[in-house]
């Protein structure tokens, strides 16, 4: 019984750590992508005075910071980007591309509401011409980051449920075995926190002993699976490494074992005085 | 030191409620022996119950050693029965502990000091006369042994009240005889104690005050 008590707990564990890896590790991508939303805004002509616009569009609510490309500054760039085709450009009559502002919203701003109204709000500059740029995709993956983070608390709320009741019947038929031991406690007075102290430590020791196998089971499956995901995340997400818990997150994972354990043992029915 | 008064304690069996105490009062004064005699199934074990709170009567006031068990907080319960020894019939002795492991173990669950454990264990083993047989096992062990280090146990707290329930119930009349003899030199040493007995020729030999219990209720307070 003791035993399928631990089992479950690492059980539970190692399904709620195992979300919680996936879903910390998406949670760095999102930020990082964060961080790199651009909004841009393509003028109607070349403003005679470009640092009346930055101005204005600086006091804009949303607006972390804005960057002006002049249309010689964009056909630099596009020449850049062309390599050894740039020469292709020196054939247009004229400079077709137009001048810009490179605006990088704010944190608050970097959702899809907030982008959205930011680029209400740029769209209405009377110098602006189109306005392109969205952060609905990165919203799109912290809605899959969030959706995994329910999943897991949902999957690890069932199986820490199903250990606290495991270790509440196991600690329940100690109990019974040790009746008479408990009966006579009782009977001579002894306190409560005497009687129920040794089940809770032992409750709180079968949690420590899952919550540690989960550790070592999450350890084993990141150090198999982290090396061969790290070349197609960095790809896809962006994020160079796949990481592993903090030394802080694995405290928690070990006292949160302890603390399902503990409850299990606490929980035991060991009989009450009238 | 004890007061039981117009206690009532009804047991209810499924819709059937069943009286297991009518309206019972007595005093008992400190240092008495008092013997609470009455056939299997008068009340006696219920009583008993009742004054070292392992159950509420249905009506009624109870005081033991000062406190009002009625109203009492379950918190208040285990200090309560430190000051209080019970011996049961069946002597309930743990198995795996010899006897001077099972009379300690309460010393050791209340968080007495290791060195007076010791003294007071064999203190204890020597009113019962049992000091030879501290490292037997419950099986190794008559009854009438076993009921003794059930004594031992119930003492070794040098609790003031000590409730008896049948101790000699399983044991011949020579054990029972000695059983008695222990009983009296502990309430000579000043502990009150309340002795239930079923055995009627016992509890007459013994010279006490005996309260008898018929159908629940106190048929008679003499001596």
């Amino acid at each position: 019984m003791a035993i399928s008590a631990i089992v479950l707990i690492t059980l539970s564990l190692a399904a709620l750590g195992g979300f919680w890896l996936v879903s910390s590790n998406l949670g760095r991508a999102v930020a990082q992508w964060r961080d790199r939303v651009r909004i841009v805004v393509y003028l109607k002509r070349e403003p005679p005075a470009p640092e009346a616009v930055l101005g204005r569009v600086r006091a804009i609510p949303g607006v972390s910071g804005v960057t002006y490309i002049a249309k010689a500054d964009a056909l630099r760039a596009l020449k850049q980007v062309l390599g050894k085709d740039a020469s292709v450009v020196d054939q247009l009559p004229a400079n077709p591309l137009p001048a810009s502002l490179e605006v990088t919203p704010s944190a608050a701003a970097a959702t899809p509401e907030g982008a959205r109204d930011l680029l209400g709000r740029l769209a209405a500059l009377p110098e602006a011409d189109e306005v392109a740029g969205s952060a609905d995709w990165i919203e799109r993956l912290s809605q899959w980051q969030r959706l995994l983070t329910t999943i897991g608390l949902g999957v690890g709320a069932v199986l820490s449920v199903a250990a606290i009741l495991t270790v509440t019947t196991a600690t329940t038929l100690i109990l019974h075995a040790r009746r008479h031991e408990t009966e006579i406690m009782r009977l001579v007075g002894a306190p409560e926190s005497t009687i129920r102290l040794p089940l809770l430590l032992q409750g709180m020791m079968q949690g420590l002993a899952g919550a540690v196998l989960a550790l070592i089971a999450l350890m084993i499956g990141y150090s198999l699976v982290a090396p061969r995901l790290e070349p197609l995340v960095s790809l896809t997400l962006g994020i160079p490494d796949l990481m592993f818990f903090t030394p802080v997150g694995i405290l928690t994972l070990l006292g949160a074992g302890t603390l399902l354990g503990g409850l299990g043992g606490w929980l035991a029915r060991a009989g009450r005085e009238p | 030191m004890i007061e039981v008064h117009r206690v009532s304690k009804v047991f209810s069996v499924g819709p059937v409620k069943v009286p297991a105490l009518r309206e019972v009062s007595f005093r008992v004064s400190k240092g008495e022996f008092v013997v609470l005699s009455g056939a299997s199934g008068a009340g006696k074990t219920t009583l008993l119950r009742l004054l070292y709170r392992d159950d509420l009567p249905s009506e009624g006031d109870i005081e033991v050693l000062g406190h009002d068990l009625v109203p009492m907080r379950r918190s208040q319960v285990a200090p309560l029965r430190r000051s209080i020894g019970v011996v049961f019939q069946d002597a309930k002795l743990l198995p795996i502990r010899t006897v001077y492991e099972n009379v300690a173990f309460v010393l050791r669950v209340l968080g007495a000091p290791r060195r007076e454990i010791t003294a007071r264990v064999f203190d204890a083993l020597r009113v019962v006369g049992l000091s030879s047989r501290a490292q037997a096992y419950p099986a190794q062990l008559s009854q009438g042994e076993a009921q003794r280090a059930a004594l031992a146990r119930a003492i070794v707290r040098r609790p003031p009240l000590l409730l008896a329930d049948e101790p000699t119930g399983n044991l011949d009349d020579a054990m029972a005889a000695e059983i008695i003899d222990v009983l009296k030199d502990i309430g000579a040493g000043g502990t009150t104690i309340v002795l239930a007995t079923h055995q009627a020729r016992l509890a007459r030999a013994l010279h006490r005050r005996m309260i008898t219990l018929d159908g629940g209720r106190v048929v008679k307070d003499e001596g």
